[in-house]
This record gives C-alpha cells, structure tokens and sequence, in this order.
C-alpha cells in the first residue's frame, strides 16, 4: 500500500505560477492540487481536504483571497487547514497595505511573490509534520 | 424618508469684517436681500474665529481697523485656507494698501463709497471664482486618487508577471537533467517569453496613454485613408487570431471617403480595437471591421463573436484598467488600458464612441470621426498609411 502524498491546495488566478509551484512541489513528494479562483478553491478544498492550502490574494476580484480565507475559518471542516498567503501586493502599494498580522486576516503564513522556495519548503513540512500540533498552532 | 421635490443647494454664506457697525448693517441687507447668508464681525480677532467656524464662501474685510488690521486678516484667512476669496473694502484714501492688499493675496477691492449693485457684483464675481477654485482642488484630489490607483495596479500588473517567470526559471534552476525536463525547459521557456512580451505591452500602453494625455502623441489633422489603416491593421493581427481560428474581414467604405484626423492616432485605435475583439472573441469565431459614411461623418465599426458584455459592466468599459470580469474572460493578457487609449483618442480626433454588446453573442463598437471634406484629394494629399506601431492594448 503506498502511503499517500500530503495534499496541497494551491489557489491562484496566473496559470503559469500554479504550474511551476505544482511541479517544484510534486518533486519534494506533494500532490498538488489547482483552483484559479476562490470559488473552485473552496470546492476543491470541501471536496480533497487538503493538508494545506496557498492562497493568492488579488485574483479577478481585489480582495478574493481575503473573502476565501474568512470562508475557510467559518467552515467547520476547513477552518483547521494551516493557510499560506502568497501575494504580490505587498507592502508597496501606497493604497492597500496588509499587515500580515494573523488576527487581521486569519492565514498561518505569509510569502511575498517571487516565493522564497527554500522558506516555503521548511514552512509546509514544520506545518505538516504534527497534524495535531499544526493544527493546534493554526488556530488564531 | 422622502425627499422635498425642490432641494436646493444652502445659499453661498459671506463673512463680513468691518469695525464700522452701519457699513456691517448695509453690506448684510444688501446681501441677503440677493439671498446669501451674511454673518458679520466688529473686529479682525472675531472675524477670524468666525471665519475658522463659519467656513464662509467668501470674506469681505476693511482694510483699515484697529486691533489686527485687514491685510492680517488676509493673510491669516489665506493660511488657513489657501483657496479663500477674500474682498477687500477701502476708503479713496487706501487705494495704495488696496493694491497692497491684492498682491497680499485678495480677490478684489473696493472703494468707499460704493452702491448696492457694485457690492452684489463683485460678490457675485468672488463667487463665481470660489466655485472654479473648489471645482479645481476637487479635480486634484481626484487626480491624486486615480494616480494612486494607477500605481498600485501597475505595479501589481507588472509583478504579476515578473513573479511567474521569476518562479519558472527558479524552478527550473532545481529540477534534474532529464529527458521529460528537456520537453519541460522548452515549454517553460516559450512561456517565460510571453509573459515578458506582456510586461513590454503593458508599459508601452503606459507611454502611449500618457503621450496622449500629455498631448505628445503627433496630432495632425489632415486627410486620412482609414480603409487602408484598417487593412494594414488586420495583415498585422492575422498572427493573432489564427491560433484561434478567428476570421478577420474588412468591410471599406466607397473610394474617396476620407477620415479628417491623426494618421498615428487612427492607427492606435483602430488597433486597439481590433485586438480587443480577437482577445474577446470564441475560437473560430469572426471580427469584422467595416467603414462607412453616415450623416456627412464616417463610423468605424468593429465587431466580434465573442463573450459579450453585460450591461452592468458598460459603464465602465472605457475606465483605465477596466476588465470584465467573467467565467471564460479570466487569464486574458493585457493591463485594460486599451479602451481607456481607445476613449482618449476618440476625444482628441472630435468623435463618439458607442457600444452595443449582447453577452454570449458578441459585441459591436460603433466609432463616428470627422470626414475629410467631399472630393477625392489628389495622390499628393493623401496621408500614407503610417508604419506600423505597437500600440496595443
């Protein structure tokens, strides 16, 4: 019986960063699975129950990934899932500022794209490594 | 809650300083009687403190008071309020503080003694100049806002794409020499390279959009044959649409109807448009650009089979980096800035722009310019085709 890959959720509207992040993943032992928008994402994510999930912030809408996250800590069989945001509109922006603050957004991590490969790596496994106590420090 | 059928605007109000009290008596009959709020004040401290509350449309100060004396009124009202119009009331023997008064930074003087209508006037001018000036600094916030609006999605637009290839070539830089990594690199590279082109595009439309507000863009008006525009246009996006199967047809107008405008402009529209309608359209599907003249003008339209666009969106479509969001239109290249170009050009050549959409089946671009008058020019006159530019939205 071959132990299954831990499941990772990546939601992001740009194809191509899905497609790179997907095979960098899937050669570090992941299963990678896609969602171009928030709303597939929380399907998908109901659906697979992945053990994690990367989450773009700035899709078709501007604040989509912030809409998708409330939605995943209000949803009993989601709201334990470790959530990554991976966004551009960082820190620059004169006009939308996020503070990576977990009270204010409810995500687990935050990475500025490009990604740092090496940080992302280190963070799913510490993640990933105690569901329980992943899921324990995931609670906000 | 309801409201009243007749809602006004509140009446301009007036800020009168004078230490004289009948000047003060006459000033707030002969204003209210126009319907203006008056309010007015014994001496420049007062006065100031009114002024701080009452945040009046326009202040009328004698010159000469004791205590602070006018031209401080002015210019600590001005301080507070750099817009601020202020009028100043001198005696004949002042006139030289009155002019003292204008550099001092008043709107207009005037002397004692003066009747009811010589007050209203210059009332009413100092009013007129109070709403230019609000209507001004209004446009700037505005403007501020927009560039700031501008810059963040800008600078998201070109992040976007720099963070993917970023990622391609970083994963790349990781994974193992083998025979499916070879397929692999090739793909990745053809990729790296269209999201770079994309990049170029969006700071191209950037230049383009601001030559033409800055008005750098060559604008001529002369002649123009936009039958051969358009069919240069199309040669040159026949590599864009037959990947998708995408028909491009030419409807020209007759022989000698000419266009009166910018030869480069009408390039940049009508490519614009065209490559919208490729963009947008459905594999196989058609874009059909005709001319034709209508009503002394000429009207360039360019439709597509394409998406469509819901009502809810044609408002906007012409807003900087306006796109339509749905199922089907998601991952399209472009910063939409091509309508916005579209819409500047379209006001700079003197025309109208219209659009007509119906969601599924495709929408339809109605562009009426100026004609060139009747008569075909002789060969000389004739604006050659200009070469071809990458405008594009």
């Amino acid at each position: 019986m071959s132990s299954a890959r831990p499941k990772i959720l990546i939601v992001d509207d740009d194809a191509d960063f899905r497609e790179s992040l997907a095979v960098f993943l899937e050669s570090h032992g992941y299963a990678v699975l896609h969602a171009p928008d928030s709303e597939q994402g929380l399907l998908r994510a109901r659906l697979e129950r992945p053990a994690l999930i990367l989450m773009d912030l700035m899709m078709s809408e501007r604040t989509e990934g912030c809409f998708a996250i409330q939605q995943i800590r209000r949803s009993p069989e989601l709201q334990n899932i470790p959530v990554f945001v991976v966004s551009s509109l960082y820190d620059k922006a004169p006009d939308f500022r996020i503070p990576p603050d977990r009270a204010w957004l409810g995500h687990d991590e935050f990475f500025p794209k490009p990604v740092d490969l090496e940080r992302l790596l280190e963070a799913i496994r510490r993640y990933l490594a105690g569901a329980g106590a992943a899921q324990a420090e995931a609670q906000p | 809650m309801s409201s009243s059928p007749a809602q006004t605007v509140p009446a301009p109000s007036i800020v009168v300083i004078d230490d004289d009290p009948a000047m003060r008596l006459s000033c707030r009959k002969i204003l209210a009687k126009s319907g203006y709020r008056v309010e007015s004040f014994e001496d420049g401290a007062s006065g100031l403190e009114g002024v701080e509350r009452l945040k009046p449309d326009l202040v009328i100060v004698d010159l000469k008071m004791p205590g602070i004396s006018g031209l401080e009124v002015i210019s600590r009202v001005l301080e507070a309020d750099p817009s601020a119009v202020i009028v100043v009331i001198t005696g004949y023997a002042t006139i030289d503080t009155a002019v003292e008064a204008m550099k001092a930074g008043a709107y207009d003087f005037l002397p004692k003694p003066f009747s009811p209508d010589e007050l209203r006037i210059i009332v009413q001018r100092g009013l007129e100049r109070r709403r230019l000036m609000l209507e001004a600094r209004r446009q700037e916030l505005e403007r501020e806002l927009l560039r700031r609006r501008f810059v963040t999605f800008v600078s998201h637009q070109l992040q976007t794409p720099l963070a993917a290839v970023h990622q391609y070539l970083n994963v790349l830089r990781q994974l193992e020499d083998d025979s499916e990594g070879a397929a692999r690199r090739r793909e990745w590279y053809e990729r790296c390279l269209k999201r770079v082109e994309e990049m170029l595009a969006l700071i191209r439309n950037w230049l383009t959009l601001s030559a033409i507000e800055g008005q750098c863009l060559a604008q001529q008006r002369v002649p123009v044959d936009l039958n051969s525009i358009v069919a240069s246009v199309l040669e040159e996006c026949r590599a864009l649409a037959e990947p998708e199967g995408i028909r491009l047809e030419a409807r020209p107008a007759p022989e000698g109807c000419l266009c009166l405008g910018d030869p480069v402009c009408l390039r940049v529209l009508v490519e614009n448009l065209v490559s919208n309608a490729i963009k947008y359209n459905r594999p196989g599907g058609r874009v059909e650009v005709a001319v034709q003249p209508v009503d002394g003008e000429l009207e360039l339209s360019v439709s597509d089979t394409g998406l469509g666009i819901p009502k809810q969106y044609q408002p906007f479509l012409f807003d900087e980096f306006f796109r339509v969001r749905q199922p089907g239109a998601a991952g399209k290249p472009g910063a939409g800035l091509g309508l916005a170009i579209v819409k500047r050009i379209v006001a700079e050549l003197g025309g109208r722009i219209e659009v007509s959409s119906e969601p599924g089946q495709g929408s339809t671009f109605r562009v009426r310019l100026p004609a060139a008058p009747s008569g075909v020019p002789e060969e000389k006159d004739r604006v050659v085709c200009p070469a071809q530019n990458s405008h594009r939205g």
